[in-house]
């Protein structure tokens, strides 16, 4: 059973550490997870059930800001919504979505059409992505705690 | 005793300090929150600048500092930031993820006594007690000040013409620090409990303003006005503050095309605006910034207003840092021209959005956001006021009582009273909050806390609602037939739907609506009725926190959270328009 835990260590470790080199996580997620401790044991993921919830509100936003059936398309609108949505992505360490948020930006304040419809759809996919990763992620801490371990603390370099 | 032995006689302090934290965006104010609480301050949170204000309104007494974010639908941060600083002189740091320069230097100069950019670390939050020590230590300044220039006026006046703030205020520590005690112990003794406060009334101001005009307005000085006013218990402090807020209320008006405010009613113009700034015992003063020549202010200051917008506002005392003698000699004033942070009801437009617009061009404007994202954040908010209310208000029973005895308890503005806060229990606390955050978990949304619970009903009713309600949203957008996405088709990141690839968007709605509600009718009620979760994990569906697991890997709990509270989202989009929100992204999905 140890060497199941073991194992089961291993892989959170090495997910984990993959999640960082491609660029899914940064350095804020790490701090994220100092806070967790056990006062409140689910803060991680709290917050990030709460970063999802806004990427679909906010998303919804720049969806209908960029929707020409309803007249012209208010690129300020868009802009707001995408400024929210790279401070709370860069306050969970979502570095993929708030990456694209940057790109998102510089298009609404270009008034780029196109540009600001890739960048939503491309938002869109990336949220969701990291949402599975991290659902994995925490998939595999439950695993190891079910099986009676700890979960390791990863450190990142 | 000293200022300082003073401040190390509430060894509390800065545990416990009481923090308002406002950001419309729930995950940072999430994380703000706990960051805060992890510096041991007490924290209030609030998504609407509105209910802030209302919170600090009801009782500045309540607060030693506020965070606030700058871009927020409902109120300008920017905006919010004056307004406290004007009507109840807090300290107030600006957090925004916008690191351009130009927001930093409008933070500056609408009175921030800090601005942090997002993503806030702890380590700058562990230090942002020194505005409040700042602040008080300032006022308490203040107050002496006025003494010493009755007494030894050359030597205030000498200095602070000559020499940088923090010089002169150094050098008069000492001095300052005896003073200060025999300022306390009269106050101690002039008003039992509380400090007496002055209520300038439209009759009072007008004595004022007639014993101003008498004595001619660059002349006027406080202690001459005072025994032209001839009014009991009004004190020579309480004259000159006021004397200061109306000069710069006059240069303000000045600056800007108001005049009527400025003939026919400026008293009661005057004391609208400052109808909260009674009874100014000590001096509630903006810091003024440092600089050589601040008070000379010669050219620099003199710009006239509108123009000056962002530069001469440099010269504000609502700089950073330093604070400035309260009652300044006379000729000082009229340099203080770009004083205007303070009244900035008159100006604030004028500032963001005319003169203010060359800096902000480009930028998005908050308060440009259409009716439909404003009814929406309106209605979701107001959905999730009264439960977050509960929920949080539950969550911190500890701090509704003690908060209340710090209310009751003396708090005259010289010292902090910051009594043991409810920080001393940290787990206990927090395990009470899980818990009780596992009944309102749908509707967990920041916002006001401090309240005591008007209605759990309400919560219980609308999560009911939340998970049966289906979407109008914009899979269908990240769906579209774009061929570059069909490999990497979204759906199939959503593990536990199953979405057919090729589904009208009609359809897919329903079905989404059918097999959601089926999946969560059920356990909503489950969810509610049971609250015996003892791991108090708020993540994830109820009904697999009873398993005690963290997260239930029965069915992609994260997706499923996801997926349902993204009906929580469309729910609420629904309120509004959600015709708006379908019908687009059809033809969204044309125009690919």
């Amino acid at each position: 059973m140890n060497a199941g835990i073991a194992q089961l260590q291993m892989q959170f470790r090495d997910y984990t550490i993959s999640l960082y080199q491609q660029g899914f996580l940064d350095d804020q997620f790490t701090e994220l997870k100092k806070l967790q401790d056990d006062g409140s044991p689910d803060f991680v993921a709290e917050v990030l059930l709460l970063f999802f919830e806004d990427c679909v509100k906010l998303i919804g936003n720049m969806a209908r800001a960029l929707d020409k059936s309803t007249g012209t398309v208010d690129f300020s609108q868009v802009g707001a919504s995408v400024h929210q949505l790279k401070g709370s992505s860069s306050s969970v360490g979502a570095k993929r979505v708030k990456g694209l948020c940057v790109t998102f930006k510089e298009y609404c304040e270009a008034q780029n059409y196109e540009g600001c419809v890739r960048c939503l759809q491309q938002v869109d996919i990336e949220y969701k992505t990291l949402k599975t990763k991290l659902q994995d992620m925490f998939n595999l801490e439950k695993q190891i705690v079910q099986a009676g371990g700890v979960v390791p603390q990863v450190d990142i370099d | 005793m000293t200022v300082e032995q003073n401040f190390e006689a509430l060894d509390q302090f800065p545990v416990g300090m009481r923090v308002l934290a406002v950001d419309d965006d729930q995950t940072c104010l999430k994380i703000l929150e706990t960051l805060l609480h992890h510096c041991q301050y007490h924290v209030t949170t609030t998504n609407q600048a509105q209910k802030a204000l209302e919170l600090l309104r009801e009782n500045k007494n309540k607060f030693d500092l506020v965070i606030s974010d700058v871009d927020m639908p409902d109120m300008d941060g920017f905006k919010l930031l004056e307004l406290v600083g004007l009507e109840m002189d807090l300290p107030v740091i600006m957090l925004s993820a916008h690191s351009d320069p130009k927001y930093v230097m409008k933070g500056v100069t609408h009175g921030a006594c800090d601005y942090l950019l997002k993503p806030v670390r702890i380590e700058e939050l562990k230090n942002i007690w020194q505005h409040v020590v700042r602040s008080r230590f300032d006022k308490n300044r203040g107050s002496n000040n006025g003494e010493k220039r009755d007494g030894s006026g050359n030597e205030g006046v000498g200095n602070s013409d000559q020499n940088n703030n923090g010089r002169v205020n150094r050098k008069r520590k000492d001095q300052y620090n005896e003073d200060e005690d025999e300022e306390r112990d009269d106050n101690d003794d002039s008003s039992a409990q509380k400090k007496q406060r002055v209520v300038w009334t439209v009759e009072l101001h007008k004595k004022f303003v007639a014993a101003v005009n008498q004595l001619g307005y660059e002349k006027a000085m406080p202690k001459k006005i005072l025994d032209l006013m001839n009014v009991e218990k009004l004190t020579r402090e309480n004259v000159a503050s006021h004397l200061q807020k109306f000069r710069l209320y006059l240069k303000r008006i000045s600056g800007v095309t108001n005049q009527q405010a400025l003939m026919a009613n400026s008293d009661l113009h005057f004391l609208q605006m400052n109808s909260s700034l009674n009874g100014l015992d000590g001096f509630h003063h903006r810091p003024i910034p440092v600089g050589p020549g601040q008070f000379h202010g010669g050219a620099a200051a003199m710009r006239p207003y509108p123009s000056n917008g962002i530069l001469g506002r440099l010269n504000t005392p609502s700089g950073i840092g330093v604070r400035n003698l309260s009652s300044p000699p006379p000729g000082m004033f009229l340099q203080n021209q770009t004083d205007l942070g303070k009244f900035h009801h008159v100006s604030s437009l004028p500032l963001n959005h005319t003169d203010g617009g060359n800096i902000l061009q480009g930028l998005p404007m908050p308060l440009e956001f259409d009716q439909l994202h404003q009814t929406n954040n309106n209605i979701r908010n107001m959905n999730n006021n009264n439960k977050s209310i509960a929920a949080n208000s539950m969550a911190y029973p500890n701090f509704s009582t003690q908060q209340n005895s710090l209310i009751g308890a003396p708090n005259n503005n010289n010292l902090l009273v910051l009594e043991g806060h409810p920080q001393a229990s940290p787990s206990s606390f927090q395990g009470h909050q899980i818990n009780k955050r596992l009944e309102h978990w749908p509707n967990a949304v920041s916002s006001s806390s401090t309240l005591p619970p008007p209605t759990a009903q309400n919560s219980h009713h609308d999560s009911l609602e939340w998970n049966n309600v289906s979407s109008s949203y914009s899979i269908p957008f990240c769906d579209s037939t774009t061929p570059g996405l069909d490999t990497t088709n979204p759906r199939a990141f959503c593990r536990n739907t199953d979405f057919d690839s090729n589904e009208q968007p009609g359809s897919f709605y329903d079905s989404l609506q059918m097999r959601q509600s089926g999946n969560y009718g059920p356990t909503t009620d489950v969810m509610l009725s049971s609250n015996s979760s003892k791991e108090g994990f708020v993540v994830g569906q109820q009904q697999k926190l009873q398993s005690g697991g963290f997260m239930s890997g029965d069915a992609g709990s994260l997706d499923d959270i996801v997926n349902s509270t993204m009906k929580q989202e469309q729910s609420q989009g629904d309120l509004s328009g959600g015709d708006l929100g379908y019908g687009g992204f059809s033809s969204l999905r044309t125009c690919l």
